[in-house]
């Protein structure tokens, strides 16, 4: 648990929440660095299937891109999401949300994502790779102990069924 | 009451009969004694102001209607110039004449004058003489007729020409024809010209007429002269300074005619007249400028020529040097050579060793010019930008700087680099000798900096670092390593060294690793042949490896080339000599490269040749079999098709394999008499085997490499942000890509990088958004 918070940050964060301008101007270039540092990784490494880039001219803002893990029944889809790191990052998780929508047993209708690691399990040794990689195994190996949407861990079990619902999911979504 | 009229009547002939003037005549018998009668009148009278006032202005009035008239009556246009001088000289005799007539009058006038009590001035002039010729002056000068100009011409011409003549040619007696008048000796009017000129003269400046009337024509007329003269003296010749003999022509021709004009005939001035020593002085000042700018002007249009033939064509330099400090027209010799250089460098027709001969010459000589710096800076901007531009510049700049022999001027730069490097302790003590830098210069700039940089750094400048300039030396030097059999590493080792006092150690800390490498090989090769199991399995054959440090060596173009399966046994052995011998390390062969002695025996032709392991490759598959296929050699060879088709034209041209079939080849068995005629035939058709391609990747393909960097950043871009436009993406990539040194690109680079792209269809280029294909 310590180690999700940045100790700077920790020490003096109990007094008020106005400090975060302060640390935001004196950790800034910090984080910059480091997510540089990490698009650089992502970069040099070119791991199949993943892939995310800041959007604009904010380091803070990135779109990511996962496609479906093969031989599952999301193989052959493509899926965009937006990665937004707070300026506490890499202490604290970015806030990940899929931009495309999908039907997913712990993915909301609004994209939201329901994993351990972008909430209580995040530790700053995470870095948007293994963010991307666990999202893509998420897709795989969905938790429908604790679902988003019912209807999609309802109808998981039943993984032909399952796969036709999503195909006419995305024939339908297709515009979007 | 008629009785005082008479009388007035009786005064008043008196009075006309004194100054005919008032009657429109001029001619008048009235002596001095009777004039003192009528003076005497005329005060009793008390009329002399109203009387003076009557007959300035009759005398202004005739001059008007009558001598004005009549002297430009006589400036027509006339053809020849020996009409014209007659015509001008009659029309100032005239003039003279006429003037001369109212002597008489203005003596009395005077007297008239002097008992006026008023003090009153005749147009600004108290004296009556004065006054006269002022009233002669404004009243032709207001009738001035249009090409009132040309006769003086033809006068001065003509004069100038016999002066000229007496002045520079006593050598040209034989011809019959007197070069000053052109007529025949026999008919030489040449004194009588002199006599006239000078009378004519005389007379103007009497009549003050002299500055006014033909100041214009002889000005214009001097010039044309000074510039024909500077033509005909000037043109062509670099390698004689000029300026000190034209100064001399000047001086002794031109000045001595002119003051002979001014004074009438003498060659010398008179000391007491101060006015025209004015003159003249302010003429000499007019003609040493014009002189100046001509030559100038001449020298400039010729510059780019004289820039060619620098040093030979140092005296004209210095001319320029000197009379550019005298005229303005700085900003008009940078415009020019900018136009000429553009002109007659700047084109795809002009080789690049020439462009940088040239750049070369213009940087010694321009320098010499102008210390200072500025007008090079200014005049080679477009050369440089245009040399960036050149893919072989830089290849050019390097060869040339380690070429043998006198031919090179850059690599003599570079060993008086060497010579030169410490003495700088100088400049110190020369600050009474500061002089600002030129208007013209940049501000920007630093002044020292454009002094101190040599032609070397100049010619480095054009790109703007040394790390191109050493790459591709590097390159250079590894192409000639790697050719060459016996290598002089001696040489090698000699200029490296320049260059090292010249861009530093560590930019050349590869190179030397390389000529160490070469060392090192050679030693190596050595020690392994002495190996006895190494020895045993290879009986058949020598082979020395050169071996080289990948990380060192410039990167080498990537052809892929299967050996035959005992050549590659044979290196496998050697492989494990070597790594017996240097722990750690192992052996990467590049078949392609090297050299392989080889000697064929057919029938009872033997050949000994060097060849490219390529080509040896070849004929040892055909060694093993005489007849294939493009399609079989490409199976064991593992070479494209196409760039079999190409070399084996070599051994076509030996003479030792013929096409039989479509891309089916046959050994030639023997003397076959009919082969060798075909020999002949492929030999006319095809050069040599074109070993002199380099073999290293150029800097071009080493430039992509690095712009393959950039091309994982450009997919994840695309992946995630689907399509971008090239502006988008450079600015991405500036943000989030450029991180070492020296690997930044430019737009246009970037572009031509993503067209490649685009063209083997790794991008899509859509409404100015590039994006990744569809999968």
């Amino acid at each position: 648990m310590a180690q999700n918070i940045n100790p700077h940050y920790a020490s003096s964060s109990n007094p008020a929440k106005q400090n975060e301008d302060t640390i935001k101007l004196k950790d800034n270039h910090a984080v910059s660095k480091r997510l540089q540092k990490e698009l650089m990784e992502l970069m040099r490494c070119a791991d199949k299937g993943i892939s995310a880039f800041p959007e604009s001219d904010n380091l803070f803002k990135w779109i990511g891109t996962i496609n479906g893990p093969e031989d599952t029944v999301y193989a052959g889809h493509k899926y965009k999401l937006s990665l937004e790191f707070p300026n506490s990052y890499p202490y604290a998780p970015p806030v990940v949300k899929f931009l495309t929508p999908c039907f997913h047993p712990n993915v909301d209708t609004c994209g939201l994502i329901c994993l351990d690691i972008l909430k209580d399990k995040w530790t700053a040794l995470y870095d948007v790779r293994t963010v991307l990689l666990s999202i893509q195994s998420l897709l795989a190996e969905p938790n429908t102990q604790s679902p988003l949407n019912q209807q999609a861990s309802f109808l998981w079990s039943n993984q032909p069924a399952y796969k036709k619902y999503l195909d006419e999911f995305y024939s339908k979504h297709k515009d979007l | 009451m008629s009785l005082i009229s008479d009388e007035h009547k009786v005064y008043w002939n008196k009075i006309n009969y004194a100054f005919p003037i008032l009657n429109d005549t001029i001619v008048s018998d009235c002596t001095d004694l009777e004039y003192i009668e009528v003076q005497q009148i005329i005060t009793g009278l008390g009329i002399q102001n109203k009387i003076r006032d009557l007959i300035v202005t009759h005398i202004e009035k005739y001059v008007r209607q009558q001598v004005a008239p009549q002297f430009w009556a006589k400036f027509s246009k006339v053809e020849e110039e020996i009409k014209g001088f007659q015509l001008f000289k009659s029309a100032v005799n005239d003039l003279y004449d006429a003037v001369n007539k109212f002597s008489g009058m203005l003596r009395r006038l005077i007297i008239l004058n002097n008992s006026c009590s008023d003090n009153k001035t005749i147009f600004g002039e108290r004296d009556v003489i004065s006054g006269f010729i002022l009233i002669i002056r404004a009243t032709l000068l207001s009738q001035l007729p249009v090409d009132f100009n040309i006769i003086i011409f033809h006068f001065y011409k003509l004069s100038f020409n016999v002066f000229d003549n007496e002045y520079e040619s006593p050598d040209m007696s034989e011809d019959v024809m007197c070069s000053g008048c052109w007529n025949d000796y026999s008919e030489c009017i040449c004194s009588y010209v002199v006599k006239v000129f000078y009378e004519t003269n005389r007379k103007l400046m009497e009549m003050q007429l002299l500055e006014r009337l033909t100041g214009q024509v002889l000005t214009n007329f001097i010039q044309v002269r000074v510039e024909s003269h500077i033509q005909r003296v000037c043109t062509g010749t670099f390698d004689v300074s000029h300026i000190a003999h034209l100064e001399n022509w000047l001086e002794t021709t031109v000045m001595t005619w002119l003051t002979r004009i001014y004074c009438g005939g003498s060659s010398k001035p008179p000391p007491d007249n101060k006015n025209i020593q004015n003159a003249i002085y302010k003429f000499k000042q007019k003609l040493h400028y014009f002189l100046y700018h001509t030559y100038t002007k001449l020298r400039i249009d010729q510059l780019f020529n004289i820039i060619i033939e620098y040093p030979d064509s140092q005296p004209a330099i210095d001319d320029l040097k000197q009379c550019i400090d005298k005229t303005d027209l700085r900003p008009t010799l940078c415009r020019v050579l900018q136009s000429a250089l553009e002109t007659r460098l700047l084109h795809p027709g002009v080789n690049t060793p020439d462009i940088l001969t040239a750049y070369v010459a213009t940087i010694r000589s321009i320098r010499h010019l102008d210390p200072s710096g500025v007008i090079l800076d200014t005049v080679t901007k477009p050369v440089r930008s245009y040399l960036r531009n050149r893919e072989d510049t830089v290849r050019s700049v390097v060869s040339s700087l380690t070429e043998e022999g006198s031919g090179s001027e850059l690599a003599e730069e570079l060993a008086k680099f060497a010579a030169e490097v410490d003495d700088d302790g100088e400049k110190e003590e020369a600050w009474d000798e500061w002089v600002p830098d030129p208007v013209d210069a940049d501000p920007k700039v630093n002044a020292s900096n454009r002094k101190t940089s040599d032609i070397i750094s100049m010619l480095v400048n054009v790109y703007g670092s040394k790390e191109l300039f050493v790459n591709e030396y590097r390159t250079l030097l590894a192409d000639r390593l790697l050719a060459q059999g016996v290598i002089n590493t001696e040489k090698e080792i000699r200029h490296l060294e320049l260059l090292k006092l010249r861009f530093g150690e560590s930019q050349l800390h590869n190179c030397e690793v390389m000529l160490k490498d070469i060392s090192d090989s050679k030693r190596i090769n050595a020690l392994i042949h002495q190996d006895q199991t190494f020895q045993e399995l290879n009986n058949k054959f020598t082979a020395n490896a050169m071996i080289m440090s990948a990380q060192f060596w410039p990167p080498f173009k990537d052809e892929s080339l299967e050996l035959p399966e005992e050549i590659k046994q044979h290196f496998d052995a050697y492989t494990k000599s070597y790594e017996a011998l240097k722990g750690n390390r192992t052996l990467n062969w590049k078949p392609h490269l090297g050299n392989v002695n080889i000697e064929i025996e057919i029938g009872e032709k033997k050949l000994e040749l060097t060849v490219s392991p390529f080509n040896a490759t070849v004929i040892m598959h055909f060694q093993s079999k005489p007849e294939w296929s493009l399609d079989e050699l490409h199976q064991v060879m593992k070479v494209p098709i196409t760039v079999l088709r190409r070399k084996i034209t070599y051994w076509q041209s030996q003479g030792i394999i013929s096409e039989k079939g479509t891309d089916l080849y046959v050994l030639v068995e023997g003397s076959d008499a009919k082969s060798n005629v075909s020999t002949n035939q492929v030999q006319e058709m095809i050069c040599e085997d074109d070993e002199s391609e380099s073999v290293m990747a150029s800097a071009h393909d080493q430039r992509e490499g690095e712009l393959q960097v950039f091309w994982s950043y450009i997919v994840g871009m695309l992946t995630n942000l689907d399509c971008l436009p090239l502006d988008r993406i450079h600015q991405m990539l500036k943000m989030f890509a450029a991180l070492a040194p020296g690997t930044e690109c430019s737009v246009q680079e970037l572009r031509q990088f993503l067209d490649t792209k685009v063209r083997t269809h790794q991008l899509v280029f859509q409404g100015g958004m590039y994006k990744l294909p569809k999968t």
